[in-house]
């Protein structure tokens, strides 16, 4: 059994994912996780399929590009490597989310993830909750990271702060337990 | 994953909303530092509440960064005095007055509470010498919160102590006449006092509860009054049944926040973590109010009619959201009405929308009682006690918690301006009925017997 990941971008229309998936399944291979989500009008969708042995990662590509192209979509394939990850999460780590509010501006989510990478401190997930419409100036973007227990959290939060000043944005850096305890049972 | 309106909803709280842990508050035991001579038991009380207190600020302040929740206020309370230093005269209960007042401020903690006496039954000796030390404890020292129970539903309402509370009461006011009778501000004279309470001036440890415990006040009118707006904004015919079930959710949020920082800040002082009280206890500051809640329900202000109703409403949706929120909510949990710190009712009352006799209508359904009111200086020690007297009547028959924190404003009339400052804000002078007058029906003394449990109509 093979692991591939495959990666599906294109303008959003119905019946993107029943094509993929089809063809995912004539080729006799079984999807195991799925992310997909809607950017504006673009569509975007990676997939970590195991496909039989006797199955090429080239056969494969030929089959999905056959299949997606008449609906504008544009994959990329990529096979799963068994083996030592590039990367291990710190054992001890403790979720946090960074949340940063301001106008919007060139370099703003590079800056602030420039100082979050500095700390080794890794992205787990990023959104960028509003943009532009009636108030330009409240760009809310959202870094969920995991901080390892060895960062100096005080030089951390004042570095992050630092760099928010200079860009003009009010950031908050807050224990991830605090949305949960707040928002669900 | 969260969802970016989880996180978005929290921080309005935080930021527009006064979302806040309005105060952590330790709990300490003093039994054990009992002792005949007022400088060894004075010396013990202040060895104990330095060890338990060593790390209360640093620890409350290192959580509330790291969920991004201001702990507004550290504070203490600790066992009611008149026991725990029951053998000492009323010197020796001034000296220990001293002593919490030094240790707190050693502590870096604002206010400490239990200078305290449960007399619903009769005044025994402890009790005797720290009623005759109150109003120089309270007028002489900054930190220091006194409250005495005279009244209980087991136990039936103590007229004599009562009588005692407005002596006191009068007698304290006298002693800080120049900055309005501020030293009333710090005592409470309750009926059915609850034993957890984090909020002050009424906090102190109960007899029954650990040797140390953290007990946490959460508060949040602002939270409360914006929830509403948003909701009626987005449907204007929202019924009260819906406003009721909007409020009880967004009680349960906020009592999750006290819940959440009271059990980190417990183990990592490595005590028990004791009970959140959800009260929404407001500030002299606009968006922290009780009153603007009544406002945003349609009325007019509060005190008009129909305000009763409302505030029955908000308590009781608190207390249900609070108590689904966490099993461990004690205190007073409900709405408080403090007429000097909240600057919508304290308007209210300049207007004359609000009186002393629909103050204590509502009383009956809040959480507490007539709350910092100010009333005209001459009011008479037993028209005192009779307003005392009619509270904890209220309470005791509602089988609910009543208090009052009444300043009599040394040399100021009805319709004149108190200012007490800081959190606890000013307010006018509200009229009172009969105010200088006798009250024999308080001067015949006794116990007015606990009620009858049946035939409840």
């Amino acid at each position: 059994m093979n692991k591939v990941i495959i990666s599906v971008l294109g303008q959003d229309r119905p019946g993107i994912i029943a094509a993929v998936s089809d063809l995912i399944f004539r080729q006799d291979g079984n999807i195991e996780n799925v992310s997909q989500t809607i950017l504006q009008s673009e569509f975007s969708a990676i997939f970590i399929v195991s496909l039989p042995r006797s199955l090429s990662l080239e056969q494969l590509r030929a089959a999905l590009q056959a299949g997606l192209e008449p609906l504008g979509q544009h994959i990329h394939v990529k096979p799963v490597l068994p083996g030592t990850p590039a990367y291990v999460p710190a054992p001890d780590r403790e979720p946090f989310v960074i949340t940063t509010r301001g106008p919007d501006r060139k370099g703003l989510v590079a800056r602030i993830t420039a100082v979050i990478a500095r700390y080794g401190i890794n992205v787990t997930n990023l959104q960028a909750v509003f943009k532009g419409g009636d108030a330009p100036g409240d760009n809310v973007m959202i870094y969920e990271v995991d901080i390892p227990a060895d960062v100096d959290q005080k030089r951390l939060r004042r570095d992050l702060r630092a760099e928010a000043d200079a860009l003009d944005l009010e950031l908050s850096i807050q224990h991830r337990h605090i949305f949960e305890a707040l928002n669900r049972i | 994953m969260l969802h970016p309106q989880e996180i978005l909803t929290t921080l309005d709280m935080l930021r527009h909303e006064h979302l806040d842990v309005r105060t952590v508050t330790l709990g300490i035991n003093l039994f054990d530092c009992a002792r005949r001579d007022p400088v060894r038991a004075c010396a013990a009380i202040r060895r104990k509440i330095r060890d338990k207190a060593r790390h209360l600020v640093a620890v409350c302040d290192e959580v509330g960064d790291k969920y991004g929740i201001p702990v507004v206020n550290k504070r203490i309370a600790v066992s009611p005095i008149a026991a725990a230093a029951a053998p000492l005269d009323a010197e020796g209960m001034l000296q220990v007055a001293h002593t919490l007042d030094e240790t707190a401020e050693a502590s870096q903690v604002d206010f400490i509470g239990g200078f305290s006496a449960l007399v619903e039954k009769g005044i025994a000796a402890g009790d005797q010498a720290l009623m005759k030390a109150l109003p120089r404890a309270l007028a002489e020292t900054g930190r220091v919160c006194a409250s005495v129970n005279v009244a209980s539903t087991r136990a039936g309402i103590n007229v004599d102590a009562v009588l005692r509370m407005a002596e006191i009461i009068k007698e304290a006011a006298a002693l800080t006449a120049d900055a309005d009778g501020l030293a009333c501000a710090k005592l409470c004279v309750f009926a059915n006092i609850p034993q957890d309470v984090p909020f002050m001036a009424g906090a102190y440890l109960g007899v029954g509860e650990p040797d140390a415990v953290i007990n946490v006040g959460v508060s949040g009118p602002g939270v409360v009054k914006s929830a509403v707006e948003r909701a009626l904004a987005a449907n204007p015919e929202l019924d009260l049944g819906r406003i009721s079930e909007l409020i009880k959710r967004t009680a349960y949020k906020v009592t999750r926040v006290g819940e959440l920082i009271g059990r980190e800040v417990a183990e990592r002082l490595g005590l028990r973590f004791g009970v959140v009280d959800l009260s929404l206890a407001p500030t002299p500051n606009v968006g922290d109010s009780v009153g603007e809640i009544f406002q945003s329900l349609g009325l007019v202000s509060i005190g008009v009619p129909g305000s009763t109703a409302a505030l029955a409403l908000l308590n009781d949706a608190v207390k249900k959201g609070g108590a689904f929120a966490s099993s461990n909510v004690g205190g007073l949990s409900g709405a408080f009405i403090p007429v000097s710190e909240d600057l919508n009712i304290s308007e209210a009352a300049r207007r004359g929308d609000l009186g002393l006799e629909k103050l204590e209508a509502l009383t009956s359904v809040c959480s507490v009682g007539l709350d910092m009111v100010a009333l005209p200086g001459d009011t008479s020690v037993e028209t005192l006690a009779g307003i005392i007297a009619d509270e904890m009547a209220i309470g005791v028959i509602n089988k609910k918690t009543t208090a009052c924190r009444l300043i009599p404003v040394p040399g100021k009339a009805a319709g004149d301006h108190a200012r007490f400052g800081g959190l606890l804000g000013e307010s006018v002078i509200l009229p009172v009925n009969h105010a200088a007058g006798p009250n024999p029906f308080i001067r015949r003394g006794g116990l007015i017997p606990a009620p009858i449990q049946s035939l409840v109509n």
